[in-house]
């Protein structure tokens, strides 16, 4: 009973509790997991959209500059104000909802799309102490849970289409994200045995505490995982679904306006989740080499005065796609002006604590390396030509699933055999405030293991798999059904000739 | 159903390597990322094909044309005096394979001193540049260098009426709406 009415005195505002208990005590409920959230998620939301709608900006560019191109040039300088012009034009388009589509259902897909990509974002780790909104101890199993929510919304949209183009995107779609999720699975068990951990920012002190980003220790798992990610959101040589340049559109061909644009914005908002992962597992989250807790308020005011003051220079550097355009030169002055006062303000005043400039250190460090695995994204997607929708199942399924799995046994093996001296071998790790923690020597086994063993072997072993995979050959087998049909008809028309025959005499 | 398989050819070692570390991809990524870092770094030169970026923004910046282009054609006058250079002697449209200029004359009485001399002089010149082909026959004829295609390759116009460009046109060139956004 008393537990009961102080669980319930707990969650009650202030003014209840002091009438009932009869004195004051601060109620930290509110503030702590209310207030606090709702500015965190607030700001989070803002930011992310924000980087949503100028990465649709970014891919346009990098992949103009790929083809010899320039890229949007027209609204604002640089088209910088494109994100803003493409918003209004799909907020203004007439929203279509075909007459024989399931209604309820057609408008509920991409919100569940839009609503699974999101829901993500509250445990990604954007920095250190208060810069992530929930640091909840399974982090990383509600991250892979909750998005694979989002193949529901691709299979609703094209179900409810009642469109065969939708129908059949929303199937290869489906089973695609449905195999790779398999492999991406798989791929981040490695990481997750020297961590020990599924919560998010304990990955990444993991790594903090073992003085190496887990891609030294798991270049397949790494390998694995961009692969398996790049399927999962249906990107770069795994667009099957979309496939501008052979389908109609995929499973949102019968989207229009608002809708069609949040369909995209989950795209967009499941590229960043999976790169935060992958930074978060791999590439030491918001840690750089022991910086982010070493860093002074002043050393980091003028990292950031440095940072204005470059951003002041790009507006007057002609390299960068050619003369600022005229706008730039007038406004551009001030702005340029403006950032380099501010830049000499910071240096002097530096007005950070101790804390807040480590925090957004880290959250600094977590943004770049996102935006560089973003790049690299968007790098392979304007590269490589897509896969075949069979040699995309191929992959999934006889290549990384495979891999996953090999890095999985072998990386358990190289973890028993350095456990400390009464259970290992090598006792290449000691203990220490409860966790394991791999020796100097330790490390360059790991990486040793990891490089000249775990890499051979699990290519050996896929070689060995898809020894013969080459051999079914598609073309072939439609000859073969042209010269089957062709003898059969050829035997019916001799048929019907000594039929003929066979009449006349 | 007769399973339809070709055993796959055996590999030499080089190839082998090849696909173990995914050369190939390699090669394509090093491509794309030395265009784009090449058009964040280079100053721009629009239409110049040895450069990153090979556009060219029409509007604010003029198309390149090649020094031989035959666009827009010209009637030239006479630097000294400001007459037409033409002598009405109808060359132009005798050559002219598609028939798209017409030459109008009159003979005038020109006195010079006691003799009075017949001369043909200038009154319209009609030519067509819808029908055009830009062949530069006419050119070629024009015994005084008159007739000209000049560089300038912007001839649309909002009906069709405007493609007859008359002497007026012909000389002083015709006006268009110069966009520089």
């Amino acid at each position: 009973m008393n537990v009961i009415i102080t669980t319930l005195l707990f969650a009650a505002p202030e003014w209840v509790r002091t009438a009932i208990t009869r004195e004051r005590q601060p109620n930290v409920f509110w503030s702590e997991y209310v207030v606090w959230p709702l500015i965190q998620i607030l700001i989070v939301l803002f930011i992310v959209l924000t980087v949503v709608a100028y990465l649709v900006w970014v891919e346009r560019k990098v992949s103009a500059f790929m083809q010899a191109r320039l890229g949007p040039m027209r609204v604002g300088p640089w088209g910088l104000l494109q994100p803003l012009a493409d918003g209004l034009k799909l907020l203004l388009k007439e929203d279509l909802i075909p007459s024989k589509a399931d209604q309820s259902v057609f408008t509920i897909a991409p919100i569940i799309s839009v609503v699974a990509a999101f829901v993500v974002l509250a445990v990604i780790p954007w920095g250190s102490t208060w810069a992530t909104i929930a640091n909840i101890n399974i982090g990383l199993l509600f991250v892979l849970a909750v998005s694979s929510i989002s193949v529901l919304g691709l299979v609703l949209a094209g179900w409810s289409s009642n469109s065969k183009y939708s129908l059949l995107g929303a199937l290869r779609s489906s089973a695609q994200m449905v195999s790779y999720e398999i492999g991406m699975g798989l791929s981040i068990i490695g990481a997750l045995m020297f961590a020990r951990t599924l919560s998010l920012n304990g990955i990444i002190e993991a790594q903090q505490a073992d003085r190496i980003w887990y891609v030294l220790f798991q270049p397949v798992g790494f390998v694995v995982y961009i692969v398996s990610a790049l399927g999962e959101t249906n990107r770069a040589p795994f667009d099957l679904p979309e496939a501008e340049s052979e389908l109609v559109a995929g499973y949102h061909t019968e989207y229009s306006g608002f809708r069609w644009a949040l369909f995209f914005m989950a795209e967009y908002t499941s590229v960043i989740v999976t790169t935060a992962i992958a930074v978060t597992l791999f590439l030491g989250g918001w840690t750089l080499f022991g910086l982010e807790s070493r860093i002074t308020p002043v050393a980091f005011s003028i990292v950031v005065a440095v940072l204005l003051a470059l951003l002041a220079l790009l507006i007057f550097w002609r390299g960068v796609m050619g003369e600022p355009p005229s706008i730039m030169r007038t406004v551009g002055m001030a702005a340029a002006a403006l950032f380099i006062l501010a830049a000499i303000a910071l240096a002097v005043t530096h007005p950070f604590t101790e804390q807040g400039a480590r925090v957004l250190f880290s959250v600094g460090v977590f943004a770049g390396k996102i935006l560089v695995l973003i790049y690299a994204y968007m790098w392979f997607r304007w590269t490589w030509p897509r896969y075949r929708y069979d040699q995309l199942m191929a992959l999934g399924w006889k290549w990384m699933i495979p891999a996953g799995l090999t890095n999985i046994v072998l990386t358990g093996i190289w973890f028993v055999l350095a456990l400390p001296k009464p259970q290992g071998v090598f006792g290449l790790m000691r203990e220490q405030a409860g966790r394991l923690l791999p020796t100097g020597k330790g490390i360059a086994y790991f990486i040793a293991t990891a490089f000249v063993l775990t890499i051979p072997i699990t290519w050996t072993l896929l070689a060995t798999i898809n020894r013969r995979t080459r051999d079914f050959n598609l073309a072939e087998q439609r000859q073969l059904q042209m010269r089957l049909r062709r003898e059969r008809l050829e035997k019916q028309l001799q048929k019907g000739a000594r039929e003929s025959e066979q009449a006349q005499v | 159903m007769a399973a339809a398989t070709t055993p796959a050819k055996r590999r030499t070692l080089g190839q082998i390597i090849r696909r173990l570390l995914l050369i190939d991809l390699f090669k394509g990524l090093a491509l794309t990322f030395r265009y784009n870092a090449r058009a964040l770094y280079e100053p721009r030169d629009g239409g110049n094909p040895l450069q990153a970026i090979y556009t060219e923004q029409y509007p604010k910046e003029l198309a390149r044309v090649s020094e031989r282009f035959r666009g827009a054609p010209r009637l030239n006058l006479d630097p000294e005096n400001g007459a037409s250079l033409c002598i009405a002697c109808d060359l132009c449209a005798v050559v002219c394979p598609v028939d798209c200029i017409e030459v109008g004359s009159i003979r005038r009485e020109v006195r010079d001193g006691d003799k009075v001399n017949k001369k043909k002089v200038l009154t319209t010149f009609i030519f067509d540049t819808s029908r055009c082909m830009f062949c530069n026959l006419c050119v070629e004829a024009c015994p005084t260098d008159c007739l000209e295609l000049t560089q300038s390759f912007e001839l649309a116009v909002y009906h069709r009426s405007g493609f007859r460009w008359d002497r007026e046109m012909l000389e002083k060139g015709i006006n268009y709406v110069r966009y520089t956004k």
